[in-house]
């Protein structure tokens, strides 16, 4: 079965403390949900397998804890990942306005630049909307992130939100093709040379 | 706070006299913050993963994991991402756990202190796995913590078992306990001193302390009692599984040419108790000074209990005077002939050999023969006996040169062949070994050994490619050349500087033994300190063994090194840090007996050999820290 696998990417969920990483994720891959959801610790891990175009991807899912104690532990996960989703809650505006400090974050840590970002508006159900749908769809434009607005809870967009970030990532050959080939290989002594490859990949498409 | 004071005190023997205010003392790793205690735990499994990435490990990896989730009162809901860790994910992570493991408050005055607290955790199931020993090297090396310090908990831990007389302060239902503690100590030493086939059994103390820490230290932790318990009725099913194997030693019986084994028994080289032992494995015996089993291994000191395997001794003792006579009746020609063979190194070794070598042949091969076939069952009964845990359940290092070397080969060879054979021999030195050099053939050795797998070979030692010639078609011998094995615990080491004949390897093992990096009695001294008053006394008795050996030793390259490192003393070139100031100002203190122990031990068990530091009984600081710096040595965890 596992021959099958196109490759595995490595995926980041961030975002604000309450916004509904956890959540997001649970509903991707259990198809639950829990109000009473306790918070992360440290980083969650979920692995899940899905078919976009025909191809099959192996997601492993690193769901980070939002709440600032945990947040010192959060740059050890950004290397090597291929896409993040950055979550932010429509029914509070100061999870949106952090957003500009994930991304620089994002940028610090991030050991590729071509990643895909992927901006959900978590909590669409809930009828305090602060943030509208335009600001959000603006905002991912302007950091040339994809966009969605979700709910974990009614289900709406969650799936939709992975199968996008993957097809994008699929679409972006130098993002993972030396990835697949390399499996096995501990990236930590390898990491400069995948970069340079990809790098060149991406080049010679353009 | 107590545990800056106090660092090495046993809390688990105060911990039952005064569990209220011990609570706080042991359990350093469920007072850290959760992030803390996250990166702890993350630390732990991402460096199980780059040390034990075997898929027979993974079963390890993630029962260590589990527990030390428990063991920190850590969420369940970690234990995804930390089996991810584990599994070799998100390895890239280790600095920044490191990082934030060491700004937390607790430790950052003390970070030993977690070191403290794994071992605790590694011991707490009455046992103490090769593995966990490599790992706790690892996270100390990883938290830039002194390898010192784990030596010096680990002997603590030991000193807490062993001394009673501290008892004054008690009370008397507290000595009560004791005494019933005792007893249950008494009935371990009854199951465990059973002995087999003439051999004596290794002492038991690791695994028979092990559970006994774990009893004092479950009334602390409560929800370990359990654990304990199953592990005390454990020892006792390792003493009759013990009887069981020792019993069935099949494998030597099918080979008529050489029959039965006829002597195997350990003897030991150290008096002294530890939680790791080492056993050396003496490759030929000679007449003279070289007489003994240990004589080779005076200097060793890699642990404080140390065993010498006689094996053997009548066939070995041929085969050294078969090797002397022809060492010192071609002498002059193969001056010449080692010359050749450190320039063309392995090619030549196809060529044939010198007629005139050819026709005093005989007087090696046959000794020589029936030595090869008989290490080999040596070996394999030696797997035997580790692996029924003789030993008692704590890591055991093996050091062997020559035939020596190759009972070690057999014993790994045998011991990869069984199930349980993880978890049990930590290092493994293996000097000018007579064997198979093929990658292929070392590789099921990596099951077996969790740390270091030293081969120390010499390009020029023809003695070697010349007697190993007619046993063995093989060309790749893996005494004259490295082992090409891709592994984090593979490690090669050229001692053609050191070593200029296969002689040498009994002749100048201390110098060897210090190249490599096994510890010596002479660097556990330099850790003292106090050296410039020593040096002239060591040197004096190092010139009167170069003159006992001049007349078999055509170099002198050996001693020169030798005094080197006497005078440059390179194991104590490190600043010595707070820690270990505070650490032997403790020492000083407590390992009084022990010194005096070793001393006199020293003197009454070698009285014919030089022995530099027996009679200074006037520098009794010097004995006082007699753990190591290992930071230099290969032994240390390099590899990620």
């Amino acid at each position: 079965m596992d021959e099958d696998i196109l490759t595995t990417l490595k995926i980041l969920i961030i975002g604000e403390s309450g916004v509904g990483k956890s959540s997001l994720l649970l509903r991707f891959t259990d198809d639950t949900f829990d109000p009473e959801l306790a918070a992360t610790i440290g980083v969650d891990f979920k692995v899940k397998t899905i078919s976009v175009d025909g191809n099959k991807a192996k997601l492993a899912i690193w769901d980070t804890a939002g709440q600032e104690r945990f947040r010192t532990l959060t740059p050890s996960y950004y290397r090597g990942a291929q896409g993040v989703i950055l979550v932010y809650d429509v029914t509070r505006r100061d999870t949106f306005a952090k957003l500009d400090n994930w991304l620089t974050e994002l940028e610090t840590y991030c050991t590729r630049n071509d990643i895909v970002k992927m901006l959900v508006g978590n909590k669409i159900d809930k009828e305090n909307r602060e943030v509208d749908r335009n600001e959000g769809l603006k905002f991912a434009r302007k950091h040339s992130m994809l966009f969605i607005e979700a709910s974990a809870k009614t289900c709406d967009g969650v799936q939709c939100a992975f199968e996008e970030l993957v097809e994008k990532i699929i679409q972006t050959p130098g993002l993972w093709e030396s990835e697949s080939q390399n499996r096995g290989v501990k990236l930590s002594n390898h990491e400069e040379g995948y970069r340079g490859g990809a790098c060149g990949g991406y080049c010679s498409m353009l | 706070m107590a545990t800056k004071s106090q660092p090495h005190q046993r809390p688990w023997r105060k911990g039952t006299s005064q569990p209220e205010r011990d609570e706080a003392l042991e359990c350093v790793g469920r007072q850290l913050a959760e992030p803390g205690k996250f990166a702890y735990a993350a630390l732990c499994a991402i460096s199980l993963a780059s040390l034990f990435p075997e898929p027979e490990d993974s079963s390890y990896r993630t029962e260590v994991i589990e527990s030390l989730v428990k063991w920190l009162d850590l969420s369940e809901g970690v234990l995804p991402a930390m089996l991810a860790f584990a599994g070799g994910l998100g390895g890239e992570g280790t600095d920044t756990f490191a990082q934030i493991l060491l700004k937390e408050p607790l430790l950052e005055e003390n970070p030993k202190i977690i070191t403290q607290d794994l071992m605790s955790f590694s011991l707490k199931d009455g046992r103490y796995d090769a593995r966990a020993r490599v790992l706790l090297a690892h996270i100390t090396w990883l938290l830039r913590i002194p390898l010192v310090e784990l030596e010096a908990l680990e002997e603590h831990l030991l000193e807490c078992l062993n001394e009673e007389e501290e008892e004054e302060s008690e009370t008397a239902e507290a000595s009560r306990k004791k005494k019933e503690r005792r007893k249950r100590l008494k009935r371990y030493l009854l199951i465990g001193l059973a002995t087999v086939g003439g051999g004596t059994v290794i002492g038991l103390t690791g695994g028979l302390a092990a559970p006994l820490v774990a009893a004092g230290a479950a009334t602390i932790i409560g929800s370990a009692g359990a654990a304990a318990l199953g592990s005390v009725a454990g020892i006792a099913v390792m003493a009759s599984l013990f009887g069981a194997a020792g019993a069935g030693l099949t494998g030597y019986k099918m080979k008529k040419r050489v029959g039965a084994i006829e002597e195997f028994e350990f003897l030991p080289l150290t008096e002294g108790k530890q939680l790791h032992i080492t056993i050396a494995i003496t490759g030929w015996l000679s007449t003279g000074k070289f007489g003994s089993f240990t004589a080779p291994w005076s200097s060793l000191l890699q642990s404080k209990e140390q065993y010498c395997l006689a094996w053997e001794s009548k066939y070995l003792m041929d085969l050294g005077n078969a090797l002397d006579s022809l060492w010192n009746g071609l002498v002059n020609m193969m001056a010449q002939e080692a010359l050749k063979y450190t320039v063309l190194a392995g090619i030549v070794t196809a060529l044939t050999w010198p007629a005139s070598l050819l026709t005093v042949a005989s007087v090696i091969d046959n000794p020589w023969g029936v030595c090869l076939h008989r290490s080999a069952e040596v070996g394999k009964h030696l797997a035997q006996i580790l692996l029924s845990r003789q030993q008692g359940r704590r890591p055991v290092t093996l050091i062997g040169f020559s035939l020596g070397a190759r009972v070690i080969y057999f014993c790994l060879q045998e011991m990869a062949k069984e199930k349980d054979c993880q978890g049990i021999i930590e290092d493994v030195v293996l000097l000018g070994a007579p064997v198979e050099g093929e990658a292929k053939s070392w590789k099921p050795f990596t099951k077996v050994v969790a740390g270091k797998i030293i081969n120390g070979y010499c390009r020029g030692d023809w003695l070697l490619g010349f007697v190993y010639r007619t046993s063995s078609v093989q060309l790749n011998v893996a005494g004259l050349q490295p082992v090409a094995l891709d592994d984090r615990r593979m490690v090669n080491m050229d001692l053609s500087s050191v070593v200029s004949g296969h002689l040498d390897y009994m002749k100048q093992m201390d110098t060897i033994l210090k190249a490599v990096g096994i510890k010596t009695k002479q660097c556990r001294l330099e850790e003292g300190g106090t050296l410039a008053v020593l040096s002239p006394k060591v040197t004096e008795s190092q010139d009167q063994a170069l003159q006992n050996d001049a007349p078999a030793e055509p170099s002198s390259l050996g001693q020169e090194e030798n005094a080197d490192v006497v005078h440059d003393a390179p194991w104590s070139w490190e600043p010595v840090s707070s820690h270990e100031l505070c650490l032997r100002d403790s020492a000083q203190a407590r390992v009084s007996d022990p010194r005096e122990s070793l001393e006199a031990r020293e003197q009454q068990k070698l009285p014919s050999r030089e022995e530099p530091f027996s009679t200074n009984s006037s520098h009794p600081s010097d004995y006082s820290q007699t753990t190591d710096r290992g930071t230099s040595n290969p032994l240390s965890p390099t590899s990620r």
